[in-house]
C-alpha cells in the first residue's frame, strides 16, 4: 500500500540482517566444521573474531553451542528467532509463504540437534533459506520495502565478512552491491547513510592494501553507516 | 447431512497429520495468556469437516442476513431515537446498564448506516436437526482466518475430498471483507489495527492484512490532525487512514473518550469518527447489542423493525429480570445453564447440574441479589461432531461461528469456525479453554 512505518521500516531492516546472520554463521560455521575433521584448525580463531575467550572443553561444545544454543547471541538458533520475531510481524508485507520459510527453517534446525550427523541434517536449511530470500525477491512487490530488507542483507555480510576475514575480493564485491542499495533509498528515512562514515569505508575498501591495515576502523564505521549526519565523531 | 456423506467426507480428508504439518509450517496459531505468561500454541485443527447441505445453509443464510439486519436497525436506534425502548419492546434498563452501552455514541451515524459490519453469530444445531442462535459477537468476532487457511491447505493435503464432494469454495472472504471495508471507507487506506504481537488474535490480524491488502498498524504509527486519522510515515510523511478495521475493544480505542489509561487507544479518534472521516469496523459501542441480556430481545426486534418472523430461534432464554422467568429460573436451576452476561470467551458460565446442593444455593442467592447480571437457558442437547483423537474418531460437542458481513447488502460468508471441545464431558469449545477447530463445508447442491 506504499506506506512505511518507522516500526516496520526497523523490522524489515532487522529481518533482513538477522536471516543473512543466519545464512553467514551456518556457511563460515560448515567451513570451519570441515577443517576441524581433519584436525587442520580449531575453533580459538572463531572465537576471536567476536573477541571470545574460550569456555569452550570441545569442538563439538563449541558447535553445538554457536549452532543450537538459544542463549548464545551469536549462534544460529538465536539469530534464527530474531528473524522469525521480525518476520511474524511484517506477514502482510512480506507473505505467509515467505514467513513460512522461517518457520521451517527452524524446525529443521530443531531437528537436526537430534541428528547424528550434523552437516548433512544441516543442508536443508540453507536451501530454506535460499527459498526465503525467493520468496523475497517474488512477493514483496513495494521495492522500497525489498530494498530496505536487501540493505539490513548486504550490511549484515559486509559486516561478518570484514570480521570474519573473509577475502578482500568478497568484501569489495559486497561493498559495491551495498553501494547500489543505498542509492535506492529515499531521502529522509532512516537508511539514508551518513556521508562521512560511507566516506571512510569507501576509502578504505577501495584499496586492498589499505583494506589489509585499516579493516577494523571500516568495520567501526559500518556500525554508524545509519547513523543522523552530525552524530558523527 | 446423512451418516453416509459424513463417512464419505470423512474418509476423503485422510491423513490428518499432513494438515497439521501444513498448519504448522504457516504459523497458524493463537496466543493465551496463562498465570500472567503469553505462550504462542497451534490452533488444534480437526480434519474432519463439519458438513452442511445447501438447503440448510439456505434457511441458515436467510436467518442469519435477517438478524443481522435487525441488529444493525437496533443499533441505529439506540444511538438515536430509542423507538424499541419508547413503545416498550425493550425495558431500558437493558440498554443503559449494559456495559456495551456507551453515551459518546449517541448521535453518530456511521457510513451507509452500517454499525455491524462483521457480525459471528455463533449456532448450534440440536440432535433433531434445528439450529438455535447460542451467541450474537458484534464488536471483534473473531476466528475466519483459520478455516480459510485451513481450506487451502486442505485442498493440497487432500485433493480427492473436494473432487469428490460439491463444496462451495470459502475462499473469498478476504474479498467479502475488503468490499465491507470500502463500503465504510471515509477516503484513504484500509488499515487494520491490532495491539500487538502478543495478542491472542495475532495471526488473524495479521493473515487477513495480508489477504485484503491492508496496512497493519499498532497505535503508535497513528495520530489525529485536524480532524483527520493519519499513518505516521517512516519518512515523516503521513498517509489518510479512510477506514480502520479495529482489533481492539471500544474502551481502549481512544483514551481522550473511553478508559483514560489506555496506551493502545489513539487519542481523538472519536472525533474523527463523529466528523464521518474515517470508517470504524465495527461501530464502538456495538456491545449494546451483543450483550447476552439483550440477546432474549433479538427475535422480537425483528418483529419490530422487519415486520417478519424470526427464521432462526434462540436457544431457550429466561430472564430473571422478569418475575416469571425468575420463578422459573429458581425452580430449575439444576437443569439450566447459567451465563454472567458481563463475560465472553466461555467464562461465566455455570451449569446448574455441576453445583452442589450448597452451591445451588448460593448460585440463587446471588441471581435474586443481582438479576439483571445473568440469562439463563435450556441446555440444548446439541449435535456430537466426530473427530479424530490419536487416529480415532470420537464424537464431541461442537459449535459454529458463522460470519455475516454488511456491507452494501449483508452477505453470509459460506463457511464458518466449528470449534468443539477436546474434553468429551465439556460444552465448553472456545479455543481460550482448550477448543479445537474444523472447517465447515457448505455443500453447493
Amino acid at each position: 500500500m506504499g506506506t512505511i512505518s518507522l516500526e516496520h521500516s526497523d523490522r524489515l531492516y532487522w529481518l533482513g540482517r538477522y536471516t543473512e546472520r543466519v545464512f553467514t554463521t551456518l556457511k563460515t560455521l560448515q567451513k570451519l566444521y570441515d577443517r576441524t575433521i581433519d584436525n587442520r584448525s580449531g575453533y580459538a580463531e572463531y572465537l576471536g573474531y567476536f573477541g571470545l575467550s574460550d569456555s569452550y572443553g570441545s569442538n563439538r561444545d563449541f558447535f553445538r553451542s554457536f549452532l543450537y544454543d538459544s542463549k548464545n547471541p551469536n549462534s544460529v538458533a538465536y539469530s534464527l528467532e530474531r528473524a522469525y520475531d521480525n518476520g511474524i510481524v511484517l506477514r502482510e508485507e512480506i507473505s505467509t509463504e515467505t514467513l513460512s520459510f522461517l518457520q521451517l527453517a527452524k524446525d529443521t534446525l530443531a531437528k537436526s540437534e537430534m541428528s547424528e550427523n550434523t552437516r548433512l541434517s544441516l543442508l536443508p536449511l540453507v536451501d530454506q533459506l535460499y527459498a526465503f530470500w525467493g520468496c523475497i525477491a517474488d512477493n514483496v512487490y513495494d521495492e522500497e520495502k525489498k530494498n530496505i530488507i536487501y540493505c539490513g542483507k548486504t550490511v549484515e555480510r559486509l559486516d561478518l565478512y570484514m570480521r570474519t576475514g573473509y577475502p578482500y575480493k568478497s568484501v569489495k564485491k559486497e561493498f559495491g552491491r551495498l553501494c547500489k542499495r543505498l542509492k535506492n533509498v529515499p531521502e529522509n528515512t532512516p537508511f539514508c547513510c551518513n556521508s562521512q562514515y560511507f566516506g571512510e569505508i569507501e576509502d578504505i575498501v577501495g584499496s586492498a592494501e589499505k583494506y589489509s591495515s585499516e579493516s577494523s576502523t571500516a568495520l567501526v564505521d559500518l556500525e554508524h553507516l545509519f547513523e543522523p549526519m552530525g552524530a558523527a565523531v | 447431512m446423512t451418516q453416509l456423506m459424513q463417512e464419505q467426507c470423512t474418509k476423503a480428508v485422510g491423513n490428518a497429520d499432513e494438515i497439521n504439518e501444513l498448519l504448522r509450517r504457516y504459523g497458524v496459531k493463537f496466543g493465551i495468556y496463562k498465570n500472567g505468561v503469553f505462550n504462542e500454541q497451534f490452533f488444534p485443527f480437526d480434519p474432519i469437516p463439519r458438513v452442511i447441505s445447501a438447503e440448510d445453509f439456505k434457511s441458515i443464510e436467510k436467518g442469519l442476513v435477517q438478524r443481522v439486519n435487525a441488529l444493525n436497525e437496533f443499533l441505529f436506534d439506540i444511538y438515536h431515537e430509542k423507538k424499541i425502548v419508547r413503545d416498550g419492546i425493550i425495558p431500558e434498563d437493558f440498554i443503559y446498564i449494559s456495559k456495551g452501552y456507551l453515551a459518546q455514541c449517541e448521535g453518530i451515524t456511521p457510513k451507509n448506516k452500517v454499525y455491524s459490519h462483521i457480525s459471528g453469530i455463533d449456532l448450534v444445531q440440536a440432535k433433531d436437526g434445528e439450529w438455535y442462535i447460542l451467541e450474537d459477537n458484534l464488536r471483534i468476532p473473531s476466528g475466519a482466518s483459520y478455516p480459510l487457511i485451513a481450506r487451502e491447505l486442505t485442498r493440497i493435503a487432500a485433493p480427492q475430498a473436494f473432487r469428490e464432494n460439491d463444496i462451495v469454495d470459502n475462499r473469498n472472504y478476504a474479498k467479502l471483507l475488503k468490499e465491507t471495508m470500502e463500503n465504510a471507507n471515509c477516503g484513504g487506506i484500509r488499515a487494520i489495527l491490532t495491539p500487538g504481537r502478543y495478542n491472542a488474535a495475532y495471526f488473524e490480524h495479521s493473515y487477513l492484512a495480508e489477504h485484503t491488502g491492508s496496512v497493519l498498524v499498532q497505535n503508535d504509527e497513528l495520530f489525529v490532525e485536524d480532524n483527520i486519522l493519519y499513518h505516521r510515515t517512516y519518512s515523516g510523511g503521513k498517509t489518510r487512514i479512510g477506514v480502520l478495521y479495529r482489533r481492539i475493544a471500544d474502551e481502549y480505542l481512544d483514551p481522550l473518550n473511553f478508559l483514560p489509561e489506555s496506551l493502545i487507544g489513539i487519542p481523538n479518534l472519536m472525533e474523527v469518527y463523529r466528523s464521518g472521516n474515517v470508517g470504524i469496523i465495527n461501530a464502538p459501542g456495538n456491545g449494546v447489542a451483543d450483550d447476552k441480556g439483550i440477546y432474549y430481545f433479538v427475535p422480537k426486534m425483528i418483529k419490530y423493525y422487519l415486520d417478519e418472523e424470526p427464521i432462526l430461534h434462540n436457544a431457550p432464554t429466561y430472564l430473571p429480570f422478569y418475575e416469571d422467568d425468575m420463578k422459573y429460573v429458581l425452580d430449575n436451576l439444576e437443569k439450566l445453564v447459567i451465563k454472567d452476561v458481563a463475560e465472553a470467551g466461555g467464562y461465566g458460565v455455570v451449569f446448574g447440574n455441576d453445583l452442589t446442593k450448597e452451591k445451588l444455593e448460593e448460585f440463587r442467592r446471588t441471581i435474586i441479589a443481582e438479576p439483571r447480571r445473568f440469562i439463563a437457558q435450556e441446555v440444548i442437547d446439541f449435535l456430537d461432531l466426530p473427530i479424530l483423537d490419536n487416529g480415532e474418531t470420537v464424537m464431541r460437542k461442537a459449535d459454529l461461528r458463522a460470519f455475516v458481513l454488511t456491507g452494501e447488502i449483508t452477505k453470509v460468508w459460506a463457511s464458518g469456525l466449528t470449534r468443539f471441545s477436546r474434553n468429551p464431558d465439556s460444552f465448553v469449545v472456545n479455543s481460550s479453554q482448550g477448543g479445537g477447530f474444523k472447517d465447515t463445508w457448505v455443500l453447493s447442491r
